[in-house]
């Protein structure tokens, strides 16, 4: 057996650390090859995702979010499960069936968190800390969150949605992927003003049920996906009705809460964006004003991709500390202008601008966007 | 010597060539891989702390008191003794288990090279490559042994020291005592081939070396650095490619409907760990002196 | 199958650090033989064996073992060989018997259900029956020699490989060893044993061959090695100045005082001419003949060289 003989064995392993990045880099890769599909415009397509209807799905949608989210301070509290969510990496097990049933299950390091109602109750789950909280919906018309529009044109609302966007965005069939294993079209949503921090705003959707599979935002700067939420299984068989009841186990502490009689249908799952990810009309609404999520009341400033929200009244005392954010804040750069004096935090995607006064301007927009903003707003 | 010893030596040779038995006992060198690992004190006294350690979280968690307020798991047993077996599983994996591991397979043909029984076996001939199957055979019945009898010991101890009932899955729906258990073996047994990737890691070190603790030293060191690199968010590109990533998906076990996809991708890259440092090793232990 | 067992050409191994410990040995051990594999410490005897075993790779060359090629046949070569390597290695946390089924058990051409009976025997023939069931741990050199040896005999084999096997043991077991071999040989095995003992090969080998700083200097017969060397006159007198000039004059050459020895190679006078030659000369004789050479001077012969460690 001569020397070279024997060195060759070492191909063998070499072989194999090849094949298995190989596999594991582009594999993924060729699953997602752009399946062919018949051309659609961006109208039609928009008239077919107003159109869609489904009786029910389920399926897991996972979330992969690199903005560079600070925790926001002073925002309301509950607001830490959204900016958690817009952070890292998550999974759901989400189902959904027609009217005013759903799910969301969010599966944490070996904890789960769960939120379903099946239209009548509706519970929270904290596997983490074995508690549930009972949340009773009163039984009338809230369970019917469609609304009843007579005569509605799915074209007419398209080319209404198209026209109004029209200035701002320019919207566009952008080609095909494969989403869950299923074809679908991706629609493309470009900003067309330079103020703000989004590249492009994309949603996959599904070629057969019209049902929006999946959203990537990128930022204007840099090839990775800001924040991508969409399905990696999905099916749209009905989920059967045992998926939405809860029933409290034995050693869960149960709450009660009683809903005040309100038209808010959703309540039980507020802080999650998978679950109206199946409802189609929200989905662009919610992408064009990012500022506007749940952040207790803020004042919104600005339209559009420029919008930015002003948060009073921050607890400026958190800023003064010794912890992470006051160090942050601390390196941050001072800008002042006619509105006051201030630091400026910039990141990927979110820019804030926390004043002297405690008001802390926040969007998905440049800096001096911010500015210009806090110029105009109330004090 | 005389002629007549001379002519008839080539025909017994031939009558030795030919045993009737030749080339049926594979086996048995499997066989004895296992006795020369588990007959050995310290792979028994291993065994032994491992079954101590539910023992030792449950008399912990009786002496606290039931209502500890602890969280995840640990949380669970004063309710349901079965949860002893996965919160021993889950709390051994991330040190006592890889220790076992590292000390076993850095053993494993290192150990043969320092005895010098290495030769032996080689000239028996136990063929290289078949010494090397034995081994991680072995390496592999002990990760399982491992991680069973911490599964045995949760078994015996929580059903002695806690009330046991059905079984409340983290997804919060409730199954039988026997699903339970089921689950929980499952867990055990993801969580011994969880191990595999570090095993084989183990294997190759062993096959580069004479010295029995510089492979464990060096196998071990790998392991800790595997797992700062993991710790590291920056590194987030190269995370899913980390030996212990997704190590702790074992419990999606305990999730209604078991949620496979984590756990599937945790064993697929074990899978690859062991295929790449088994090549390595039998690339290294094929073409390497024996002295 | 060849009728020699062992047939290396150009066997050469050089090790990382660039020494060659073996160099381009040609060796022809013949069936049936008790081969000598004769060297000083450090020679290059265990490395030849490891190539003829298959555990190490030669540098260049070729090993040719029982009539096939070395290591590509080792699997079907090495179950007709028993071997033994550079001293004695077991689990020392096992017992001597424990230790031979497991050799055994990687042997997968033996029989396991005739193994235990086979480790009996074997024990028994190294004289270890009484120590079987005691761990290889408490074992003294001399012993675990022995149960060396006994991995060897588990089965029948054709060749037997042994590297040093009386080291380490008392006379007693050095002489029961040497008995075994002549045993096992007149079975007709062939026993190829590396020694650095000579008189080891003088009392057990049929065959030698001579190792020097990796190189073989020799192989022929015990016998050959020995009639090469001509016999030496030795004379022991107090008178030994007078005893060299008179042997001188009788044409003896070669001719070394020591003391009171006189030796030198006497040529081809018959020996009772110098008796007679010294007598008239009033040399006293004390002790008067010919020596034949032993294997010793028969190494110094070869080498040049006493019988030390090389290098
Ligand atoms: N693994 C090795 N690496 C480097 N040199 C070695 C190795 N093994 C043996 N040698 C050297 O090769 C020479 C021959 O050694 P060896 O074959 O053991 O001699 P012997 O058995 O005749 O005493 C010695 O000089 C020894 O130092
Ligand atoms: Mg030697």
């Amino acid at each position: 057996m001569g020397v070279a003989q024997r060195s060759r064995r070492w191909l063998v392993p070499v072989t194999a650390v090849a094949v298995i990045a190989g596999v594991g880099t582009l594999g993924p890769v060729v699953a997602d090859a752009s399946p062919k599909l018949p051309g659609i415009s961006a109208q039609d397509l928009l008239a077919k995702v107003q159109t869609a209807k489904v009786d029910g799905l389920s399926g897991t949608v996972r979330s992969d979010a690199d903005l560079g989210l600070p925790a926001i301070p002073g925002a309301p509290a509950g607001s830490e499960q959204l900016t958690e969510m817009l952070s890292g990496q998550h999974t759901a097990r989400v189902a959904f069936a027609s009217p005013d049933k759903a799910r969301v299950s969010v599966l944490d390091n070996q904890a789960e968190r769960v939120w379903t109602t099946d239209g009548k109750s509706a519970w929270a789950y904290d596997s983490s800390r074995r508690e549930a909280v009972k949340l009773t919906v009163p039984e009338h018309k809230t369970t019917k969150p469609e609304k009843a529009v007579p005569s509605y044109d799915p074209q007419a609302v398209a080319k209404q949605f198209l026209d109004a966007i029209d200035p701002t965005t320019k919207v566009e069939v952008s080609g095909t992927e494969k989403v869950a294993g299923r074809d679908a079209y991706k629609l493309r949503l470009v900003p067309k003003t330079d103020k703000t921090t989004v590249g492009s705003v994309t949603l996959a959707i599904d070629s057969k049920t019209w049902v929006p599979l999946d959203v990537t935002v990128m930022p204007r700067t840099g090839n990775d996906p800001a924040l991508e939420v969409g399905f990696s299984t999905v099916s749209f068989d009905v989920p059967a009705a045992s998926t939405f009841t809860f029933t409290p186990p034995q050693g869960v502490k149960v709450t009660d809460k009683k809903v005040p009689s309100q038209d808010r249908p959703k309540r039980v799952a507020p802080k999650q964006v998978e679950p109206k990810q199946v409802e189609p009309k929200q989905v662009e609404p919610k992408q064009l004003k990012p500022g506007t999520a749940k952040a207790g009341e803020p004042t919104v400033i600005g339209e559009g991709w420029e919008s930015v929200a002003m948060i009073r009244g921050a607890q400026t005392a958190q800023l003064t500390g010794n912890g992470p954010l006051a160090q942050l804040l601390a390196k941050a750069p001072t800008v002042s202008g006619t509105w006051g004096k201030g630091k400026v935090l910039t990141s990927r995607m979110v820019s804030a601008l926390i004043t002297d006064d405690g008001r802390v301007f926040v969007g998905l927009v440049t800096p001096d966007t911010l500015q210009a903003a806090a110029a105009k707003a109330p004090r | 010597m005389s002629p007549n010893e001379v002519a008839a030596e080539p025909t017994e040779a031939l009558a030795v060539g030919e045993r009737p038995s030749a080339g049926r006992h594979t086996l048995a060198l499997f066989l004895s891989e296992l006795r020369l690992v588990f007959g050995r004190a310290r792979t028994q006294v291993g065994l032994g702390v491992l079954a101590a350690v539910p023992l030792l979280i449950g008399v912990a968690i009786k002496i606290a008191g039931s209502d500890s307020g602890a969280e995840g798991f640990i949380g669970q047993i004063a309710g349901n003794g079965l949860f002893l077996i996965v919160a021993s599983l889950g709390l051994s994996l991330p040190f006592f288990l890889p220790t076992a591991v590292t000390v076993i397979s850095g053993e494993s043909l290192a150990g043969e090279a320092s005895l010098g029984t290495l030769r032996n076996l080689l000239t028996a001939p136990a063929g290289r490559s078949r010494l090397l199957a034995a081994k991680m055979v072995a390496l592999a019945v002990f990760c399982l042994a491992a991680t069973m009898t911490i599964w045995i010991s949760g078994l015996i101890v929580g059903f002695i020291l806690f009330p046991v009932g059905d079984v409340l899955l983290l997804s919060g729906s409730t199954v039988s005592l026997g699903e339970g258990l089921l689950r929980a073996l499952g867990i055990a047994v993801v969580i011994s081939l969880s191990l595999l990737g570090l095993a084989g890691i183990g294997l190759f070190v062993s096959s580069l070396t004479s010295t029995p603790l510089a492979a464990m030293a060096a196998t071990f060191g790998t392991f800790i650095v595997l797992g700062i690199l993991t710790a590291i968010p920056q590194l987030h590109a190269i995370h899913p490619w980390l030996l212990i990533y997704r190590w702790q998906s074992f419990a999606d076990l305990l999730r209604d409907p078991p949620y496979w996809h984590e756990i599937g991708r945790n064993l697929l890259l074990q899978g690859g760990y062991l295929v790449v440092f088994y090549a390595a090793a039998w690339a290294k232990i094929t073409s390497r002196d024996i002295t | 199958m060849t009728s020699a067992p062992i047939v290396t050409h150009g066997l050469t191994k050089r090790f990382h650090g660039g020494q060659v410990a073996v160099d381009a040995v040609d060796l022809e051990v013949p069936a049936g033989s008790v081969f000598g594999f004769l060297g000083p410490n450090g020679s290059g005897k265990t490395t030849t064996i490891r190539m003829l075993l298959g555990l190490i790779a030669p540098t260049s060359g070729e090993v040719e073992l029982l009539g096939e090629p070395m290591p590509k046949a080792h699997l079907r070569v090495l179950p007709r060989v028993g071997a033994l390597v550079e001293g004695p290695a077991f689990y020392p946390f096992w017992t001597g018997q424990a230790n031979l089924l497991r050799f055994d058990a990687a042997d997968r051409t033996a029989d396991p259900k005739t193994r235990k009976a086979r480790a009996g025997e074997a024990l028994e023939r190294v004289g270890l029956s009484n120590a079987a069931g005691k761990k290889v741990r408490a074992y003294s050199l001399g012993m675990r020699q022995r149960l060396a040896i006994a991995v060897g005999l588990m089965q029948r084999r054709e060749l037997l490989v042994l590297d040093e096997p009386t080291n380490g043991l008392d006379p007693q077991g050095t002489r029961e060893v040497r008995h075994l071999i002549q045993e096992l040989a007149r079975d007709g095995t062939t026993v190829f044993t590396s020694t650095h003992l000579l008189a080891e090969v003088e009392q057990v080998c049929t065959h030698a061959a001579v190792m020097s700083r990796g190189k073989l200097l020799r192989q022929s017969t015990v016998e050959d090695l020995r009639a090469e060397l001509r016999p030496r006159l030795v004379v022991r007198t107090p008178d030994a100045g007078t005893a060299a000039e008179t042997l001188q004059g009788l044409g003896v050459t070669d001719l070394k005082t020591s003391g009171e020895t006189v030796e030198g190679d006497p040529g081809e006078l018959p020996i009772e001419k110098f008796a007679a030659a010294l007598v008239a000369a009033d040399v006293r004789i004390h002790g008067f003949g010919l020596e034949r050479p032993s294997l010793e001077d028969a190494f110094v012969a070869l080498t040049g060289e006493g019988f030390d460690v090389a290098e």
